[in-house]
């Protein structure tokens, strides 16, 4: 079999000849992206957030007490259902990176809950404790057990239907829309001068994030180019229902993370650009536009869709690239 | 969704849309599009809202909601500014409806606030003696504070206007701009009318004092000089003496520059105790959290840079200083680094030679040595190591350790580097000793020891404010206005000497060299705004002529008016036996560096104003040690609204990270070119899609995409060239950033070798182009396009190797009918 699926443990152990150039230049793309998160001071932060509003304190232990199983809950569904039914070197070299930069994520989430003065077992009891939390949770591993639970044979067609079922789950839902909404909340607060450390820290995760999504889409594009049997629209009608289940369970959840609302914010306001988020993930998947709304978070042109300028003396500089390895000329040898 | 709105006093009251309308149709007043306007942020504001919603964060709301639409319209920073401008008055001076009234506010509220500020004894007492207040307040033009942007408003506010004990605002702008004017003129035979002079000039952004003077200036801590530059002598006494001094002129805001290169390094023997020093990196530890502790209740850490030179032992593990990773206790995260080369070091470089590192111990005068003296001396040393003379010392490649500062540089932006013979064979006021340093920003060259720890008094000229529309016939709509520019800088120096006399520091050794020497380091700012309004490319000669010619004028003024205040006042005790005594001017300084160097100084020695009689003049009497460097300006920049010091455009459009948040940036210049070409609406997205590159936009004219290059795309000899003009002028240096897209070490060591071959002094930050960026969120991105578009280059490029990739563009889920066909 000549494709990415597979599960043959002995193929797979030569790089060469690299298939699939688009997992290589992502995994040197990550690679290059390293970062770890005691780089960031938190002290300004902690002055702010004792200075912020009880609701606004809550949406932010809130969102930490979310991201930090998820991410670990990303490693699992890589682990027990992407890694072991693919077979291209070069795409297992990216997902371990993907998967230390999921462990990373989460250790960034532990230094900030242990650091910032909160109620910590509220924060980690949150996921299932908070019924909209679990509900999310609990929608993802139950497409994980499906990688799992019964012995999956990734040459049937219910097989491979099942291997891309989660990774729209993991990927597109939980990553690409379900996360970079919590991102979008988690910046605004340093759109108000507030937490602009822990803006930095957010800003490596969303840019290895954005890895992770173009790494999954042209996963699963690839899988559905090179599997005919897979496009039927009975399957498409299923995965696009999947993202649109996920954007109602993710509009609970705003409404329990921002319950009236904070300056700049509120749980409308953040569900319309859920709904931008979806849309855009289902034309990139090749679906029409559901709900076709415009994105009210004008201001992300600001905190993420331009390069950064750091006044060194007042900011940590995030642009930098741990352990660059410098390349020299021949010139000058 | 009915909204109420939380009052001050804690009454609710509906949410009222026509109130916001009015206030944002006022704040929208003379610009363009002010009804669309209106419309767009009140519905994007009612997107926002909540119940309960309390008036302040309403006033902020609106403010955020205009921001967020300067990536379409820059106009909107107008909106922005005005708005909070508008709560700044009501906070300040209370309520008020026309222009009329806020004006008559501004006059009356002038005298019992500073009376408030005297009686909390947050101000000199002496500004309610010494001034005729009534006139001072009449004098008071708050239709200036149109001239801000809006990160120059919030600047303002956050970091220099003075509040009262209980937390109240007592400065609007104008009363800022009042106060600093007046704390600058307390030695003045006739303070009000100084006092006039420098507001004029101060609140119509034509320069700006740096960031100390703006916090302290009039206050009763009027710690208001910038840069302090010392060095820790190898005794425990003095270092702990050191940690000392550095905590006092923390706490008083000031930058510090500090040389370690004296210490003795690891292993190295002492006598008094017979065992083995630690070296100098943990004794810099310690100094790095002196920073940290003495931080203004954590918002704002302590600011320095560490100087070593490059033959110390302890130097590979001196450029480890800024890695993120190692052992904490042997980094630096606060402190910057900086090395201190030699043109010994250079050569070497060039000629592939062996370099020595030495045990300072072992061979102390190198430190104080400097050029062909410096040179006979190391080899002499190069020869004792050779002969099993030294206790210790060790032998690698010139090349290989320059290789390791530029890799440093480029993974950590440190350390800089700053060229210690050129510095002190261009130097005008090193009589008195070696320069032994730069300081934080590496543009002040003052000589120190331990009994002087030498001061820098600074402000900046703002060149966007005195480039005006042209009246000749030519093709030019702008021109310089050489005769204000001319009168800014002879009033900054009068302003900056006064300050020297005013300042007061906790450490006698900084106030003793500051009398001595009574050095100043006048400026610019706005460099980068002012060619474009010219229609100039940074790296075009016109550019490097401009630079040339501005800074000649000014330095002239500048230099004259020193002799004019030594006339006056009397010459700087320190004068006698100075270049300046020997007649000479820091032009004359270029051949002087050449001749001992013996290698060509690449630079034009072009002048065309009367340096013969100025020659002349200086040799009776200066008032100052020193008249110019070029800091970095990147606060008082934002204030000022232009491009700080001599930086390019970072991008077309990009963010700031700094202490007061996060702004977007769009460069009004390109906009308003746009603008009249009718192009600006059809493009923007597009830029902001590049992040500020307009290069790849194939409707755009030539010319435009000549002068609005990113930071990356102009050639690093640009920044060489434009620093080495003006360098022909100044006597201090310059705070010299660098861009590079290339990471090539081949290509850095050109580009660090080419500063050295232009007589450039020092260089600053080198900022790498990002390789990183996270999927944008504002304009539309559909990675699925974007692969299939890489994917059929990639097959394109390849022939025949024709494989999944090169398909057509792949539609995943497209054949189910759930999507368009392809329109």
């Amino acid at each position: 079999m000549s494709g990415i699926l597979g599960t043959g443990v002995q193929e797979g152990l030569l790089l060469k000849p690299v298939k699939y150039q688009w997992a290589m230049d992502l995994y040197d793309q990550a690679v290059a992206n390293t970062w770890f998160p005691n780089e960031i001071q938190l002290d300004q932060d902690i002055a702010d957030f004792k200075r912020m509003t009880d609701e606004e304190r809550h949406a932010i232990t809130y969102l930490m007490s979310y991201f930090n199983p998820n991410e670990l809950l990303v490693n699992k569904a890589l682990a027990f259902g992407v890694y072991p039914y693919v077979n291209a070197a070069e795409a297992h070299l990216y997902l371990a990176k993907q998967m230390w930069e999921e462990a990373n994520h989460c250790m960034s989430f532990e230094y900030v809950l242990e650091t910032f003065p909160i109620d910590r077992d509220e924060a980690y009891n949150a996921h299932v404790d908070v019924p909209s939390m679990a509900r999310k949770e609990e929608f993802q591993v139950n497409f994980i057990k499906r990688m799992t639970e019964q012995t999956l044979d990734i040459t049937t067609t219910e097989g491979k239907q099942d291997f891309v079922r989660n990774l729209v789950a993991y990927n597109i839902v939980l990553e690409g829309i379900w996360f970079y909404s919590g991102f979008m909340v988690a910046l605004s607060f340093r759109q108000r001068n507030l937490l602009r450390n822990f803006g930095g820290l957010i800003d490596w995760v969303v840019r290895d994030e954005s890895l992770h999504l173009k790494f999954g889409i042209n996963l699963i594009l690839t899988v559905l180019e090179e599997n005919p049997d897979l496009q039927t629209p009975e399957f498409a009608a299923e995965i696009k229902q999947m993202i649109l289940d996920a954007v109602e369970m993710e509009e609970e959840y705003n409404r329990d993370l921002l319950p009236s609302g904070i300056l700049g914010l509120n749980a409308n306001y953040i569900n319309q650009y859920v709904k931008y988020l979806a849309d855009r993930r289902l034309e990139e998947l090749g679906f029409e536009p559901e709900y076709k709304v415009s994105n009210p978070a004008k201001w992300m042109a600001t905190a993420n869709d331009t390069y950064e300028l750091v006044n060194f003396f007042e900011s940590t500089n995030t642009s930098y690239e741990t352990n660059a390895k410098s390349v020299t000329g021949s010139k000058s040898e | 969704m009915s909204i109420t709105v939380v009052k001050r006093n804690g009454q609710r009251e509906a949410y009222d849309a026509n109130k916001i309308n009015l206030a944002i149709e006022k704040a929208s007043e003379g610009l363009d599009e002010n009804i669309t306007w209106v419309t767009q942020i009140a519905s994007e504001l009612e997107l926002t809202l909540f119940d309960g919603i309390t008036t302040q964060q309403l006033d902020e709301a609106v403010i955020q909601v205009a921001l967020q639409n300067v990536k379409d319209d820059p106009a909107f920073d107008t909106v922005a500014a005005r708005l909070l401008l508008k709560t700044i008055y009501k906070r300040v001076l209370g309520d008020y409806e026309t222009d009329e009234e806020l004006a008559r506010l501004h006059l009356e509220h002038f005298e019992p606030n500073l009376r408030r500020g005297v009686e909390e004894g947050l101000l000199d007492t002496r500004l309610i003696e010494l001034f005729d207040i009534p006139r001072l307040a009449a004098a008071l033009n708050h239709e200036r504070d149109d001239l801000l942007k809006y990160i120059g408003v919030v600047t303002l506010n956050n970091r220099y206007g003075i509040k009262g004990r209980n937390g109240d605002a007592l400065e609007v702008p104008q009363y800022f701009w009042m106060r600093v004017a007046m704390g600058l003129s307390l030695n003045e035979d006739d303070p009000t009318t100084q006092a006039l002079g420098f507001y004029e000039k101060m609140s119509k952004l034509e320069y700006l004092a740096a960031g100390s003077t703006l916090v302290n200036a009039g206050t009763s801590y009027p710690q208001l000089a910038n840069c302090f530059v010392m060095e820790m002598q190898d005794d425990i006494e003095h270092i702990a003496k050191t940690v000392r001094d550095v905590m006092w002129l923390t706490k008083g805001t000031g930058g510090i520059g500090l040389s370690v290169t004296k210490l003795r390094s690891m292993g190295s023997p002492i006598r008094s105790n017979n065992t083995t020093s630690t070296g100098p990196i943990p004794f810099m530890h310690t100094i790095d959290s002196v920073l940290r502790a003495v931080s203004r209740g954590g918002k704002k850490f302590g600011a320095l840079a560490f100087y070593m030179e490059n033959w110390h032992l302890d130097f590979p593990e001196f450029l480890d200083l800024r890695q993120n990773s190692g052992d904490p206790y042997r980094r630096t995260r606060t402190a910057n680094t900086a090395v201190w080369v030699s043109d010994e070091f250079m050569k070497r470089v060039q000629s592939d030679a062996d370099w020595y590192l030495f045990d300072p111990l072992e061979v102390s005068e190198l430190n104080e040595l400097y050029g062909a003296e410096f040179s006979a001396r190391y080899n002499e040393y190069v020869a004792d190591a050779e002969a099993g003379k030294l206790r210790m010392f060790k032998k690698i490649k010139a090349r290989e350790q320059f290789k390791a500062m530029l890799m440093s540089l480029q993974a950590s932006a440190h350390p800089w580097l700053t060229w210690k013979d050129t510095i002190n064979l261009r130097a005008l006021n090193n009589n008195t000793g070696t320069i032994h340093l730069s300081n934080l920003c590496t543009e002040i060259t003052l000589p120190q020891d331990e009994d002087n720890v030498s001061v820098c008094n600074l402000a900046s000229i703002n060149l966007s404010r005195h480039i005006v529309p042209s009246t000749g016939s030519g093709q030019a709509r702008f021109t310089v206005d050489f005769a204000r520019l001319e009168e800014s800088a002879r009033t900054a120096v009068r302003q900056l000497d006064n300050l020297i006399d005013i300042t007061k520091s906790s450490v006698k050794e900084a106030d003793f060299s500051n009398q001595q020497n009574r050095a100043v380091g006048l400026g610019v700012m706005g460099f980068t705004d002012a060619i474009e309004q010219l229609g100039f490319a940074y790296d075009s000669e016109q550019a490097y002529d401009f630079i040339d010619e501005v800074m000649e004028h000014i330095s002239y003024a500048a230099i004259d008016e020193s002799t004019e205040l030594a006339k006056e006042r009397g010459a700087y005790p320190n004068f006698e036996g100075s270049g300046w005594s020997n007649g000479l001017v820091p032009l004359d300084t270029i051949d002087r560096n050449e001749a001992d160097r013996g290698v060509p100084i690449t630079v034009s020695r072009k002048s065309t104003l009367d340096w013969d009689s100025m020659r002349e003049k200086v040799k009776k009497g200066m008032r100052n040690a020193t008249l110019m460097a070029i800091a970095p300006t990147a606060s008082i920049g934002l204030v000022a609204g232009t491009t700080p010091g001599l930086d390019p455009q970072f991008t077309q459009i990009f963010s700031r990270n700094t202490s007061s948040g996060k702004f977007l940036e769009v460069n009004r210049n390109l906009v308003a070119d746009l603008q009249k070409l009718g192009m600006w609406e059809q493009v923007r997205e597009s830029i902001l899609r590049s992040q500020g590159d307009v290069q790849g936009i194939a409707a755009l004219p030539d010319h435009i995409k000549e002068v609005y290059k990113t930071s990356f795309q102009i050639s690093p000899y640009a920044f060489l060239e434009v620093a080495a003009r003006a360098q022909k002028w100044i006597d201090q240096a310059i705070s010299r950033n660098m861009y590079l897209e290339s990471r090539d070490l081949g290509d850095m060591m050109d580009v660090y070798i080419g500063a050295w071959e232009r007589g450039v002094k020092t260089t600053y930050y080198l900022h790498m182009k990002p390789r990183h960026q996270a999927e944008q969120s504002t304009v539309k991105v559909n990675k699925a396009e974007e692969l299939s578009d890489a994917a059929s280059a990639r097959a394109a490029g390849e022939g025949e190797k024709v494989g999944a990739g090169a398909a057509p563009a792949r539609r995943g889920f497209g054949f189910s009918g759930l999507a368009t066909k392809g329109e």
